[in-house]
C-alpha cells in the first residue's frame, strides 16, 4: 500500500518536472542573445566610464578615474543643454506624430475607394533608410539649391538659411522625424483599429453614440494599450535617434540640434573621449529604462495577461 | 663593315644593360605583393587613380584603395593602426593629425626606409620637395614637436598638400571696376562692394565644428593672430583674433546663402557653381574650376597672394603618405609611397588633374596652369605654424572653437566675450593634459 502511494505519486511528478522546464529551454536562446549582445556591451560601457582611454592606445595604459566622468558630467552644461533638446525633439515629434497618426488612421481605416493606394503612400517613409531620410531632406533644406528655397522664392519669400539658424534647424529636425515617423504611428493603430470586435461598435451605434463619442469613448479607449505601445517605442527611439540628424545638421548650428545620443557619437568619436562618453551612455539608460518603466507602470497592456 | 660592328657592339651593350636593369629591378622582390592604401574621395586623389594603375603596370606590385570621405579617416586609420596587425599598408592624413598618430606611436618612421640603398631612387631628391609640404605634413618633433627643426623626424611624405590662395572670377571684378584685393582691408572694402551690387562675395566653409574653425584660421594668421603663444598660453581673445572672428561675421553676411552649413565641398561648390565671387581658401580650387564636371565658370577665374593683413602668412594643410607601424607590407609602401611623390610622379600628377609638391614641377608648368606661378610666390608665406598641430588639436579645434565660432556667426552677440570663454575653455584643456605642470615647477623652485 506504502509502496503503490509512492510510486503513483512518482509517477505523478515526473511529467510536471519536465513540463515545468520547458518554458525555460524555449526562452533560453532568447536570454542568451540578450546577454551576449544587451547585457555585455552595457557592462562594458560602464567598466570604460571608470577609465579615461583614447583609441589607438593600449587600454591597459588608460589611467583609472574612478567616478571622475560621472561627476564632470554632472557639472557640464553641454550634457543638460543636449538633454534638453532631447526632451524638446521628443515632446514635438512624438505628440504631432501621435495625433497625425492617429487622425490618419481613423480616416483611412473605412474601406474608402483607394484607401490601400494612400495607405501604401503613407508608409512609404517607413521603408527609407535613415541615411537616406538624412539625405533628401539635407538636399531639400539646403539654402543654396534646396527645392524648399527655390519655390519660397518662386512665391516671392526671403530664402532661409534652414540648417543654420538655430531655431530653424531645430524646426526642420522635428519635420524630419515627423514626416519618417508618423506613418509607424499610423501602421499600429490601423491595425488596432481594424482588429476591434464590431458587436461592441455595433452595439455603441444602437445605443446613439454620435461620430465623435464613438472615436473618443469606444475606439480610442479599446485600443488604449496599443496606443501606449507606440507612445514607449517612439521614446525610446527619440533617445535613440542619431542617424538623419547626423547627415542632416550634425548636431548643429552649435549644439542646438545636438540630440543626446548624437553628443554621446561626437564625445566619443570627434574628440576622443571614450571614457567620458561611456559615462554619458550609462546615463542615457538610466534616463531610458526610468521614462520606459514609467510609461508601463502608467498603463501596461500586459498587466491582466502576466506578472510584468 | 665598321659600322656595322659598331652598331652590333652597341646593340649587344644595350642587350647587356636591357638584362642587368632587369636583373637588378628593385621592385623585382616585391611583385604580386598587394598593399592597401588609406586615403579621401578628394580630386587630387581621384585623379592619382590612374597614376595607381601605372605604378602597378611597372612594378607588379597590386594596390587595393579604400577611399572615404576625409574626416572620417581617422577613426577608421586609428582603429586600423592599433591592432596587431593592421590591414593599411599606407596611410594618408589630414596634416592636423600627425600628432596624434606619432604620440600614441602608429606610424613608422622613414628613416627605416631612407637609410636602405635598394629601396631609395638615388634620382628621388627631397629637397625638391616644397619645404612647408615636408615640414607641415611629414616632419614630427621639432620646436613644439609640430615645427621644422633639428630635432624632427620623418614620418610622412606630403601628397595632395596645399597652401591657400584667393580665386576669383575675372568677369565679375571687371564688370564692377573691382581691384585684385592684396591686403585684408581691400578684400573687406570689395566683399562690401559686391554685396552691394547682389553679388555673393566671398564663398567661406562655417560648418560648426572643423570647418568654421578652419575658415578663421585662413584670416587668424595673415592678421598677425596665433592660438598659443610660446609657453602654450591659449591668446585667442587676443585683438587680432578677434579681428579675424569679425571679419569671418562679415564673411557669413556677404557671402553665398548657406555658409553657416557649408563644408569644403558646399563651399567650393557655390564658387565653382557661379554663386559666389570669391574662394579663399585650398589651392586645390583651381584645378576643379577647369573640370567641367564640377565647375561652371573655367576661363574666368583668375589668382591672387593670399591677401595680408599685418604680415602675409597662408595656409599649410592637406595630406601625407605614411607607413602604420603595423603595416604587414612597409617595404613595397616605401616604394608606393616614392613612385608617387617622384619627379616623374608628380609630373604625371599635374597632367591627371592633380596638385603638384615640388618646386620643379610647379616651374615647369606655367602654362596651362594659371595658379602655378601664384603658388610658388605663396609657398615661402605658407606658415608651418599656421596652427598647433598637437595631440589636443582636434578637441580644441571642433569642441571649443568650433562652438564658439558658429556663434560669431550665426548671431549677432558681442565677439569678445565669445572668445574670452573659448580662451578659457582652452586653458582648461592643456592645463588637464599637462602643458604648464614645467611653468609651475619652475614657479615653486
Amino acid at each position: 500500500m506504502t509502496d503503490f502511494t509512492a510510486g503513483s505519486v512518482a509517477v505523478r511528478t515526473r511529467p510536471r518536472d519536465l513540463s515545468a522546464l520547458i518554458p525555460y529551454f524555449f526562452i533560453l536562446p532568447a536570454v542568451a542573445i540578450m546577454l551576449a549582445g544587451l547585457v555585455y556591451p552595457v557592462i562594458q560601457a560602464f567598466y570604460l566610464s571608470f577609465y579615461d582611454w583614447k583609441i589607438g592606445t593600449e587600454f591597459s595604459g588608460a589611467p583609472y578615474v574612478g567616478f571622475g566622468h560621472f561627476i564632470r558630467m554632472l557639472g557640464d552644461e553641454n550634457v543638460w543643454e543636449s538633454i534638453w533638446v532631447t526632451i524638446r525633439f521628443g515632446f514635438w515629434t512624438i505628440s504631432i506624430e501621435m495625433f497625425l497618426g492617429v487622425s490618419l488612421a481613423l480616416l483611412l481605416e473605412k474601406p474608402i475607394r483607394g484607401a490601400s493606394v494612400f495607405r501604401t503612400i503613407f508608409i512609404l517613409p517607413l521603408m527609407v533608410s535613415p541615411v537616406v531620410v538624412g539625405l533628401i531632406w539635407r538636399y531639400l533644406f539646403d539654402a543654396r539649391i534646396g527645392w524648399i528655397n527655390y519655390y519660397l522664392v518662386q512665391v516671392g519669400l526671403e530664402p532661409q538659411v534652414w540648417l543654420g539658424d538655430a531655431d530653424l534647424a531645430f524646426f526642420a529636425i522635428v519635420f524630419t522625424d515627423i514626416w519618417q515617423w508618423t506613418p509607424f504611428i499610423f501602421i499600429i493603430v490601423i491595425a488596432g483599429l481594424q482588429a476591434l470586435p464590431s458587436e461592441v461598435l455595433e452595439a455603441s451605434k444602437i445605443d446613439g453614440a454620435n461620430w465623435w463619442q464613438h472615436i473618443l469613448f469606444v475606439k480610442l479607449p479599446m485600443i488604449r494599450s496599443i496606443l501606449m505601445i507606440a507612445l514607449l517605442m517612439r521614446l525610446i527611439d527619440v533617445f535613440r535617434a542619431l542617424e538623419v540628424m547626423y547627415i542632416l545638421t550634425g548636431g548643429g548650428p552649435g549644439r542646438s540640434t545636438e540630440l543626446l545620443s548624437l553628443h554621446i557619437y561626437n564625445r566619443a568619436f570627434d574628440t576622443q573621449q571614450l571614457g567620458y562618453a561611456s559615462a554619458i551612455s550609462v546615463l542615457l539608460i538610466v534616463i531610458v529604462t526610468t521614462l520606459s518603466l514609467g510609461i508601463l507602470r502608467m498603463g501596461n497592456p500586459m498587466k491582466d495577461k502576466s506578472d510584468i | 663593315m665598321t659600322l656595322k660592328l659598331v652598331k652590333r657592339l652597341a646593340l649587344g651593350a644595350g642587350a647587356a644593360l636591357l638584362a642587368s636593369a632587369a636583373f637588378a629591378n628593385p621592385y623585382a622582390k616585391y611583385e604580386g605583393t598587394t598593399i592597401v592604401v588609406s586615403w579621401p574621395a578628394l580630386a587630387h586623389f581621384n585623379a592619382a587613380e590612374t597614376l595607381v594603375e601605372e605604378f602597378t603596370e611597372e612594378t607588379g606590385i597590386e594596390v587595393e584603395i579604400d577611399a572615404l570621405q576625409y574626416l572620417k579617416l581617422r577613426d577608421r586609420q586609428i582603429l586600423e593602426m592599433s591592432k596587431n596587425e593592421g590591414d593599411y599598408d599606407v596611410v594618408s592624413w589630414v596634416v592636423m593629425w600627425k600628432g596624434e598618430y606619432v604620440s600614441k606611436g602608429l606610424l613608422t618612421p622613414l628613416s627605416q626606409f631612407f637609410t636602405s640603398g635598394s629601396l631609395v631612387d638615388p634620382q628621388y631628391d627631397i629637397d625638391d620637395i616644397a619645404g612647408a609640404y615636408l615640414e607641415n605634413g611629414g616632419v614630427v618633433g621639432g620646436k613644439k614637436g609640430y615645427m621644422p627643426g633639428a630635432s624632427g623626424a620623418l614620418y610622412g611624405v606630403p601628397f595632395g598638400a596645399e597652401t591657400s590662395i584667393l580665386a576669383y572670377r575675372k568677369d565679375v571684378f571687371e564688370e564692377h571696376g573691382i581691384e585684385v584685393p592684396a591686403t585684408y582691408d581691400d578684400l573687406t572694402a570689395a566683399m562690401t562692394k559686391l554685396h552691394a551690387a547682389g553679388i555673393p562675395a566671398l564663398t567661406s566653409r562655417g560648418k560648426t565644428g572643423h570647418q568654421v574653425t578652419a575658415a578663421w584660421l585662413f584670416h587668424l594668421a595673415p592678421m598677425g593672430g596665433k592660438i598659443f603663444d610660446d609657453a602654450w598660453n591659449p591668446v585667442v581673445n587676443s585683438p587680432e583674433a578677434v579681428k579675424a572672428a569679425e571679419f569671418m561675421r562679415h564673411v557669413a553676411k556677404t557671402g553665398p546663402l548657406g555658409i553657416e552649413t557649408f563644408g569644403f565641398g558646399e563651399a567650393s561648390a557655390a564658387f565653382l557653381q557661379g554663386d559666389a565671387a570669391m574662394h579663399l581658401d585650398t589651392l586645390k580650387i583651381a584645378a576643379m574650376s577647369r573640370n567641367p564636371k564640377l565647375s561652371k565658370i573655367d576661363g574666368n577665374v583668375g589668382y591672387a597672394l593670399h591677401p595680408t593683413g599685418s604680415r602675409c602668412g597662408s595656409e599649410t594643410g592637406g595630406f601625407a603618405l605614411g607607413i602604420p607601424q603595423n603595416a604587414p607590407n612597409k617595404e613595397a609602401a616605401f616604394l608606393f609611397i616614392q613612385y608617387m611623390t617622384s619627379k616623374a610622379g608628380d609630373q604625371r600628377m599635374v597632367e591627371l588633374g592633380g596638385d603638384p609638391i615640388r618646386i620643379s614641377t610647379l616651374k615647369n608648368n606655367t602654362p596651362g596652369n594659371p595658379e602655378y606661378p601664384v603658388v610658388a610666390e605663396q609657398l615661402p608665406c605658407a606658415d608651418p605654424d599656421w596652427r598647433p598641430l598637437i595631440p589636443e588639436w582636434n578637441e580644441i579645434n571642433i569642441d571649443v572653437l568650433g562652438q564658439a565660432l558658429t556663434q560669431v556667426i550665426t548671431t549677432d552677440d558681442p565677439i569678445q566675450p565669445i572668445m574670452d570663454e573659448a580662451n578659457e575653455k582652452l586653458r582648461a584643456i592643456m592645463e588637464r593634459e599637462g602643458y604648464y605642470t614645467w611653468a609651475s615647477y619652475r614657479k615653486s623652485n
